[in-house]
């Protein structure tokens, strides 16, 4: 385990993103923790993934500060690695060089390493297209973590998966993090997977920080037991923005 | 068992050559027989013939070496400039603004119709037919590097940058490999291009080269020496292909397209 303020320590302020006349983030503030797990989620379109290329630094906020580490943000902040939905290999180049990719040559060994963490070292010669799509992702997680990020931003990153890979995945990617002890933030359509990851789960609505729940279960988690799957449809209710009443399983039909 | 396997292997590889054999065979007969007047086709084995009578006075070599110098010098020119341009113009959207208008209304001169012009410049020398095979390739291959170049998949480039790659490596790595297979192909129909313009621009003007041997036994009217250049233009342009081919293998390796050609 690594040190426990390893982990970026991220503030945004009041931050906004306009495209044109169209107001996407209106003021969102959030503290994350050093070595903090966090989950978004929001209706498709609220914002998620601007958020996380403004963290990033892809992008710049119309308004408002993100600080990381105290320090205001300029540019491409080099201690983040992004985990996007597609896995976004290069395709001309073997895995290994893939995991490898703006390291030194001197740095191999650390792809080799992520690459065997991940399970894979056995296909570090091969081109990328004749990888699975698990595999694939598995192959982008060895790439997002073999530089020792400080922070790693998950888009979506499990969404095309099967159920079964997913859930190895979402094992995966906690273990990981419980060794490194990177900051994460997770965009995620799937709540119970939020609920199973994260220590605290963010909703975005209407371009803010609508709730803010922190997850108390200890890991590693039981998906089976009943105030987990209570918490995850009384999330999925406020999502849908239904009254508390109303039964979740026809909100959960009707999507 | 073995045996019929390999028989028919053989069978498959011989049964597309059976109907050029055919013709060939028909033809030396109607010429021998006097059917077929000499004067508008030789006889194939006059061809042949005259392709070995060349080849001993060294002729032939000769007209060979300088059509290939003129191409591959051509080519090297106008294809570097093609290159550049595309490159630039891809990467820089202020290069774009400067150049691209300007491009797009010289390639719509067809080359062939300066060579008055070129003639004029040059007269028959070296310089005239290298310019205008540079000037035939240079555009297929700006307008494919720079087709290359654009349709780079963003998020790769997007994956790129977040991954700590800046400008050169990010061109290196992401860019340029992404943009290769159009590059190619603008390659491949360059040297197309390549070989027509050299053939038109010999056959005008030269003292020298394929397309001139070609004109000079029209005058005599050797229609068999005439043949043998026309073949040896088709073999070349089948060799250009074929480099160009194993290129686009050598080089795309990792494309599940270019793997089993
Ligand atoms: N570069 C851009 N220019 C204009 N509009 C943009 C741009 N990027 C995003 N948007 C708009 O911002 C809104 C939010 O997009 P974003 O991709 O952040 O949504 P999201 O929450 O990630 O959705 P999803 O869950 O479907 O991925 C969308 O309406 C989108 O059209
Ligand atoms: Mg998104």
């Amino acid at each position: 385990m690594e040190s426990p303020t390893f982990g970026t320590y991220l503030q945004i302020n009041g931050v906004e993103k306009h495209f044109g006349n169209q107001h996407v983030l209106r003021g969102i503030d959030l503290e994350v923790q050093p070595g903090e797990f966090v989950a978004i989620i929001g209706r498709s379109g609220c914002g998620k993934s601007t958020l996380l290329r403004l963290i990033a630094g892809l992008d710049e906020p119309t308004a408002g500060e993100i600080k990381a580490n105290s320090e205001l943000m300029k540019g491409l902040n080099p201690e983040v690695r992004i985990m996007f939905q597609d896995a976004r290999l290069l395709p001309w180049k073997r895995v290994i060089q893939n995991v490898a990719i703006g390291m030194k040559k001197e740095d191999l060994p650390k792809a080799e390493l992520a690459l065997k963490q991940v399970g894979l070292i056995d296909r570090a010669k091969e081109w990328p297209h004749v990888l699975s799509g698990g595999q694939k992702q598995r192959v982008a997680l060895a790439r997002a973590l073999a530089s020792k990020p400080r922070l790693l931003l998950l888009d979506e990153p499990l969404g095309a998966l099967d159920a079964l890979t997913r859930i190895e995945m979402q094992r995966l990617i906690e273990r990981l993090w419980k060794e490194q002890g990177f900051t994460a933030l997770l965009i995620t359509h799937d709540v119970e997977e939020a609920v199973a990851m994260a220590d605290r789960v963010v909703l975005i609505e209407d371009g803010k920080i609508a709730m803010d729940t922190p997850i108390k279960f200890p890991r590693p988690r039981q998906r089976g037991n009943a105030a987990f799957a209570a918490l995850v449809e009384k999330i999925l209710r406020r999502v849908m923005g239904e009254e508390e009443n109303t039964p979740a399983v026809y909100a959960r039909q009707s999507t | 068992m073995k045996k019929s396997l390999f028989s028919d292997q053989v069978k498959k590889q011989l049964i597309p050559w059976l109907l050029p054999i055919l013709i060939l065979i028909i033809w030396q007969l109607l010429s021998s027989k006097g059917i077929l007047s000499t004067k508008i086709l030789p006889v194939p084995s006059d061809v042949v013939m005259a392709g070995v009578e060349l080849i001993r006075s060294g002729e032939l070599f000769q007209h060979l070496l300088i059509s290939f110098k003129r191409a591959i010098i051509g080519f090297l020119i106008g294809g570097s400039i093609g290159l550049f341009l595309g490159l630039i113009n891809g990467l820089f959207p202020i290069a774009d603004r400067i150049f691209d208008t300007t491009i797009q209304m010289v390639r719509n001169i067809p080359h062939l119709a300066m060579i008055p012009l070129v003639i004029l410049w040059f007269g028959i020398g070296e310089e005239a037919k290298v310019f205008l095979v540079a000037a035939g390739v240079l555009f297929p291959i700006y307008v494919n590097t720079l087709h290359g170049i654009r349709s780079v998949d963003q998020g790769l480039i997007e994956m790129g940058r977040v991954y700590g790659l800046r400008s050169w490596l990010l061109f290196w790595q992401v860019v340029l490999p992404g943009a290769l297979p159009s590059i190619l192909v603008g390659v491949r129909y360059a040297l197309g291009i390549m070989w027509l313009t050299l053939i038109v621009a010999e056959t005008i003007s030269a003292d020298s080269g394929i397309g001139y041997m070609a004109m000079n036994a029209r005058e005599f009217m050797q229609t068999d020496v005439v043949l043998l250049s026309i073949l040896l233009y088709a073999l070349f342009g089948k060799i250009a292909d074929s480099m160009a081919k194993w290129l686009e293998r050598k080089c795309l390796n990792w494309n599940p397209n270019y793997q089993n050609l």
